[in-house]
């Protein structure tokens, strides 16, 4: 049976993203040392923007499956659909296990994130992010070896 | 891409020469200070790029509160030949109908100096505000929320909140025509079901103001404010709707852009032709959007009337709240304006900017058509907001538009370092100004100098002959999402 995931440390924040200077909405980047970890790495960054993650638990699993024609669309597609959960249903995200296939061009992410409904009385919110643009999107590797990524939240 | 090189034209107004594919020149309306400013950012990179595409008229302007934004800039505004021209999902932007509203009492600011505080904290229990705010009114069933976005505004009017006098002082009387339920999507509807009559968060905000200086007296009498006077005003948009309607039509447009061969220096500009399949159902569902911000904020008024009568303890015939005008300021139009001595139909996008219309056109409310319609100019927290009017010059020059607001200037990030060690709300309450938020963070991003200053964006308009000043708000008291 593979490892539990670890929990995200906003304290640690840092070291997996930053933020980006831009004059209105949120742009940040976001480092991995393979595509997993930077998809996971961003999933962090949406959810560390959106609540304060410390009061959340890992009481469910929501699975989120994505198709796109390349990695930067399939990481858009993915915070896009955590969004739309977090929007709808409430849900936040304390940890996550990826996996990504890249077949014949298409790239395919199934993420279980691991987290819990909000509940206004105990939880404190952030940020309102509208959307994960496809504004400055970009998925590459770094000549030091790994990946980055950049992304804008439209605030 | 190299910036594009400006020559100044006029004493508020800067050009950018047709280069490579631009089918128009670029027009910038601003100082010599702001256009510094901008000299090196790529928000001038945006305006070229807009001026690329088909059935542009006249120029790819942008106000003075311009800042780089998806694809076309904030603050942007461009008008297309509806028979020849393209209608763009980025030009209208993700907040579609993002506007103001303004409310006045009968209230004088000495009648409540003693009571702000009760009043922002009445406001704060009594209208959702902050990230995901919900629960307004009763969750709507989806056939409820389809009828409201096909009437607009007249939807909550005809439920009881708010009335026939407050559809005619909301630009298109609150519902744009040709809104079709069909053309939203799914997720659009599950976004927007329980959010009707809430603010938001970010830049949004609920804030009790008093006439501060009247600069146009025949323009403010005409409007009903006169110095001292209460006024409310309120700013946000179409929520987590608008976002979703916004976010599906980008990728419909990805595609509609290839498929029409449209040749776009930069893909977040894609569009389809406003004649072309694609064209019209996105502005039959930005029609939906638009209605829906319209319904909250006609909600949102009721809300802080009740608030209000509440706090104060005062009957509606004393308070008299009242709607002086609605804009959107996020928006794509069919208009019909004079291009060359002829009348022509044209699609107007205005993202981040303000409809601007002069005397005598029959859009302008009957009680203000003498003088030219309300501009509302909201403005950082800490300092003023405007209510200027429109004029034959934006008629002329801008098809009928003028700045929305102050404009940022420092990155979020930047002013949470800058708010670092400091208690923005104390620094506010200091200076008079009682502020309530969900989030000290949304306090720090939103800090005053975070803004560029907006007297002087105003200032530009006025100068330009564009929307010239008609009253200056001051705040009292904020509620922030």
């Amino acid at each position: 049976m593979a490892e539990e995931p670890k929990r995200w440390d906003p304290a640690a924040r840092q070291e997996v993203y930053g933020e980006l200077d831009h004059p209105a909405d949120l742009f940040v980047e976001v480092w991995g040392n393979d595509l997993p970890s930077l998809f996971k790495n961003a999933l962090f960054a949406l959810y560390d923007q959106l609540a304060e993650l410390e009061g959340f638990e890992a009481k469910r699993t929501e699975t989120i499956t994505v198709q796109a024609p390349s990695n930067a669309e399939a990481l858009r597609a993915l915070l896009s659909e955590a969004l739309y959960r977090f929007e709808t249903e409430g849900f936040v995200a304390v940890r996550a296990d990826i996996a990504v296939d890249t077949e014949e061009g298409r790239v395919q992410v199934t993420a279980h994130l691991d987290g819990e409904t909000l509940d206004r009385r105990r939880h404190t919110l952030l940020t309102e992010v509208k959307a994960v643009t496809y504004h400055q999107l970009a998925v590459e590797t770094v000549p030091e070896g790994g990946w980055r990524a950049t992304l804008l939240f439209d605030v | 891409m190299a910036t594009p090189s400006v020559t100044q034209v006029g004493d508020y107004l800067w050009e950018l020469p047709p280069t490579g594919g631009m089918r128009v020149p670029g027009r910038v309306y601003a100082d010599a200070l702001l256009m510094e400013a901008l000299r090196d950012d790529q928000s001038l990179t945006q305006v070229a790029n807009v001026a690329h595409l088909p059935g542009i008229l006249c120029y790819s302007m942008a106000m003075p509160d311009i800042h780089f934004g998806y694809g076309f800039p904030i603050g942007g505004v461009a008008a297309f030949d509806v028979e020849e021209g393209v209608v763009s999902p980025g030009g209208v932007g993700y907040d579609i109908n993002c506007g103001c509203r303004l409310l006045v009492t009968d209230l004088d600011e000495r009648d409540i100096k003693g009571d702000i505080r009760r009043l922002v904290d009445q406001l704060f229990r009594d209208v959702p505000s902050g990230v995901g705010a919900s629960g307004a009114i009763a969750k709507l069933s989806r056939k409820e929320l389809e009828k409201l976005l096909v009437e607009g505004a007249a939807w909550a009017v005809g439920r009881g909140y708010g009335s026939k006098e407050d559809l005619e002082h909301t630009e298109d009387g609150g519902c744009l025509p040709g809104a079709d339920p069909d053309a939203v999507g799914e997720r659009a509807y599950a976004r927007g079901l329980d959010q009707v009559g809430t603010l938001g968060s970010g830049n949004h905000f609920l804030e009790i103001q008093a006439v501060d200086e009247i600069f146009d007296r025949e323009a403010a009498a005409a409007y009903g404010l006169r110095e001292g006077r209460v006024t409310v005003m309120v700013h946000c948009g179409s929520r987590g709707f608008g976002y979703q309607v916004c976010e599906d039509y980008l990728e419909v447009m990805a595609s509609a852009s290839r498929r029409y061969h449209i040749d776009l220096p930069d893909r977040q500009l894609a569009c389809a032709p406003v004649t072309s399949a694609e064209g019209r159902r996105y502005l039959a569902a930005m029609a939906c959007a638009a209605n829906y911000a319209w319904v909250n904020r006609q909600m949102i008024m009721h809300l802080t009337g009740q608030a209000l009568l509440h706090a104060l303890r005062l009957g509606p015939n004393d308070l008299n709240l009242r709607l002086v005008y609605d804009v959107a300021h996020n928006i794509a139009k069919l208009e019909t304006h004079q291009v060359a001595g002829s009348p022509v139909g044209v699609c107007v996008h205005r993202k981040g900017a303000t409809r601007a219309f002069g005397p005598g056109r029959p859009e302008v409310p009957v009680d203000y058509r003498a003088v030219g319609q309300p501009v509302l100019i909201p403005g950082d927290m800490g300092t003023a907001s405007f209510v200027c009017k429109g004029t034959d010059e934006a008629m002329r020059r801008t098809f009928g538009s003028t700045c929305h607001g102050a404009g940022r200037v420092m990155s979020r990030s930047q002013a949470l370092k800058r708010a670092q060690g400091r208690a923005i709300d104390r620094e506010l309450e200091s200076a008079g100004i009682l502020v309530r938020s969900q989030g000290r963070k949304t306090l720090a991003e939103e800090m005053p100098e975070a803004y560029k200053d907006v007297e002087q964006v105003v200032a530009v308009m006025d100068g330009a002959g564009i929307s010239p000043r008609v009253a200056r708000l001051r705040p009292l008291g904020v509620v922030k999402g």
